[in-house]
């Protein structure tokens, strides 16, 4: 045999590799370019005309931009919804987090019913959103609500408010609607990464005399940063794109009284129109959209950077 | 430094049966080699004297306190991790003085008694680096060197030196050994592999599904062991072991017959066997003469037909088969002019040979 005939049978099985690959890789280019990079694309071309309705009119350049952030009517609007996101992700991050990571830790040490415990978690976050959202709107009804009716029952008639009716308690509400939902998820995550770091260190530690709470601290914490990147990122992008429960349970105008406003709804306000939005806007609704896109990819990408930073591998 | 004593201890996990009534001292200032085949509850064992794992029943004391009530930290003692289980976002130093800091002890004790333990190890120029820059042995001295500055009563080590390749492993042993001498420490320290238990150890527990087989210094072990298993355990290559019959029990010995026709006294004083009990009889490859050469004198021969020779030099091993005595090995020094296939006499002597009774027990 020559050296040329395995010279082309090595080429031929490059070949057949990288075919495959492009073969495997299509469905997914094809999904990523209809689906995230067109949307996108129009997005950022719309937000630089003027438009009537479903009609585009001319081309104004930055012109939506400038309006949305310097408007004082609009800037006001904007900025009272964006405060309110901000509230929303740092309350999360306590509650929500906070809450699975004790969660987390506690199941690591693997208590009686363990398994029965991680799946009633979980069950949660399996339920759409917006039926959640609905359930817990009638929960809350202040009237034949059940939490009212429990709060009355057990003799808190002073703590039975119309919690999602006062600009005080709407907010926090739908944020503890939202832990409900969302926990099992990061305690899931969290409780992977517990695993994950070999038992030998927290023996160790035990030997060293540290406490269980310093273990957790100074052992376990630091190993399981790479989970709380990812959800620390995953409530920031999630925080800043709420929707679904503010809408459902107080509709398009954060009410009462603005006090549940979002970015989010605030988008869909202007986009598609409503009372106190008037008719619906594309454009500035578009130029709003990609505002949000830029805002959370990079404040994502830097906040990706620097928690990645203290993460350290394991062996 | 102290002295450690296990009494009736046992350890169930659920229904298994893992530490089965140990009884054991170990001295003050004693290097106590565990060994034992895959299974056996060594980790086990020296995780019941950590307090990582908590007895079923029995006394630990340490240092003539009981503890095995007492959290792992309280005991005062060390352990060494064959994984080492370096704190990876730690330096070395603060690997090294965790214990300390944990304990609130003073930062300017806390870094004479690291940089103290780091010169012993040649750790020094290491002190600010993560365990994840340094080489498996230097990972393994700061895991030594983590449990020194805590200045323990007791040193306890699981496989310390499995994960390092073989070189690297017979330098970690004698180094071992001078810390244990430079220390003057009670250690005690798990293994599987018999060579560095002969080498380091003052004294060695066989152990063998949870039980202790035989306690006693390497070379007794080596030299008496009290039955088949030890025999078979300790020792490299293994003892060759060829099954055979008590023909008569006389004040003299053991008449034992040997397949093939080989026969002979066995002398001892305590048979504690009968006339037709099928015995064995044990002779290390070392032990063997082979063409009437050697120092084995000859007591009896065998006679085996070569089917493997490894030539490494310095001493020669022949595998053997003789009759249904199959893989025997022989030991010689030196290389032999012995090729495959060549019939070959391999004579013993009775004073270096060993009998075992049906019951497994030697007979001596
Ligand atoms: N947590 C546990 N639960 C149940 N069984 C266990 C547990 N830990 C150990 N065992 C069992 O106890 C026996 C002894 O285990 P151990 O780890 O002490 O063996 P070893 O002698 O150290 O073995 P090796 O040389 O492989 O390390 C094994 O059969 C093992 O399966
Ligand atoms: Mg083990």
């Amino acid at each position: 045999m020559q050296s040329t005939d395995y010279e082309s049978v090595r080429r031929a099985r490059t070949r057949n590799l990288k075919l495959w690959l492009a073969l495997l890789l299509t469905p997914a280019a094809l999904l990523l370019i209809v689906f995230v990079f067109i949307p996108m694309g129009s997005a950022v071309l719309y937000s630089l005309y003027e438009w009537d309705g479903l009609a585009r009119k001319g081309y104004v350049g930055l012109a939506n931009f400038s309006d949305i952030l310097f408007d004082p009517v609009r800037n006001k609007v904007l900025f009272h919804a964006f405060w309110n996101n901000v509230k929303v992700f740092v309350t999360l991050m306590i509650i929500q987090n906070g809450y699975a990571l004790v969660l987390a830790m506690l199941l690591a040490r693997n208590p009686r019913g363990y398994r029965f415990y991680q799946v009633v978690f979980f069950l949660p976050v399996i339920l759409s959103t917006v039926i959640v959202s609905f359930q817990w709107k009638l929960f809350l009804n202040p009237v034949f609500g059940l939490v009212n009716k429990a709060l009355i029952a057990v003799g808190l008639e002073s703590w039975a408010v119309p919690w999602l009716g006062l600009p005080e308690t709407a907010l926090p509400a739908m944020m503890l609607v939202n832990a409900w939902h969302w926990f099992g998820f990061p305690t899931l995550v969290f409780l992977a990464a517990i695993h994950r770091i070999p038992t030998d260190f927290i023996e160790a530690a035990r030997l060293d005399g540290a406490s269980e709470w310093r273990i957790a601290r100074e052992i376990i914490w630091p190993l399981m940063a790479p989970a709380v990147t990812i959800i620390v990122v995953l409530t920031f992008i999630g925080s800043f794109n709420w929707f679904e429960i503010p809408y459902v349970m107080n509709g398009l105008e954060g009410s009462p009284q603005g006090s549940t406003d979002m970015l989010g709804l605030l988008f869909y306000r202007t986009a598609f129109g409503s009372i106190s939005a008037g008719g619906s806007d594309f454009g500035h609704g578009s130029a709003l959209a990609v505002l949000m896109f830029i805002f959370i990819f990079v404040f994502s990408i830097l906040a990706t950077k620097y928690l990645t930073s203290r993460e350290v591998e394991m062996n | 430094m102290a002295k450690v004593e296990l009494r009736g201890v046992n350890k169930q996990f659920g229904s298994v049966h893992v530490i089965k009534d140990i009884n054991l001292t170990v001295e003050d200032h004693e290097f106590v080699v565990f060994v034992g085949p895959s299974g056996c509850g060594k980790s086990t064992l020296l995780r019941l004297i950590a307090g990582l794992e908590e007895i079923t029943s029995g006394e630990i004391d340490i240092d003539g306190a009981r503890v095995d009530h007492l959290a792992p930290a309280r005991r005062g003692v060390a352990m060494v991790f064959q994984s080492y289980a370096l704190y990876p976002h730690f330096t070395v130093a603060q690997n090294m003085g965790y214990a300390l800091r944990v304990a609130k002890e003073d930062k300017a004790v806390i870094d004479r008694k690291v940089r103290e333990a780091a010169e012993i190890l040649q750790l020094t120029e290491y002190l600010d680096r993560k365990p994840k820059a340094l080489s498996g042995g230097q990972r393994q001295r700061v895991a030594i060197g983590r449990a020194i500055v805590r200045d323990p009563k007791v040193f306890l080590f699981d496989e310390p030196l499995s994960n390092l390749d073989a070189k690297l492993r017979v330098q970690m042993r004698i180094e071992l050994t001078r810390l244990h001498r430079e220390l003057n420490a009670t250690m005690i320290y798990v293994t599987h592999d018999q060579v560095e238990a002969m080498t380091m150890a003052d004294k060695i527990v066989v152990l063998r599904d949870g039980r202790v087989e035989q306690i006693g210094a390497p070379l007794d072990l080596y030299n008496t062991p009290d039955n088949r298993f030890v025999a078979g355990f300790i020792g490299s290559p293994a003892m060759n072991f060829f099954a055979g019959r008590a023909e008569s029990v006389s004040d003299a010995g053991v008449e034992v017959a040997l397949e093939g026709g080989t026969r002979f006294t066995f002398p001892c004083e305590t048979p504690g066997v009968k006339a037709g009990d099928v015995v064995e009889f044990g002779v290390r490859p070392e032990h063997f003469s082979i063409g009437g050469n050697g120092d084995g004198g000859s007591d009896g021969a065998l006679k085996g037909e070569v089917y493997a020779v490894e030539r490494l030099g310095g001493e020669t091993y022949l595998y053997l088969n003789s009759g249904s005595y199959r893989d025997i090995v022989a030991h010689m020094s030196g290389d032999a002019p012995i090729s495959i296939g060549d019939s070959v006499e391999i004579g013993f002597s009775l004073a270096r040979s060993h009998l075992f009774g049906p019951d497994g027990q030697s007979i001596r």
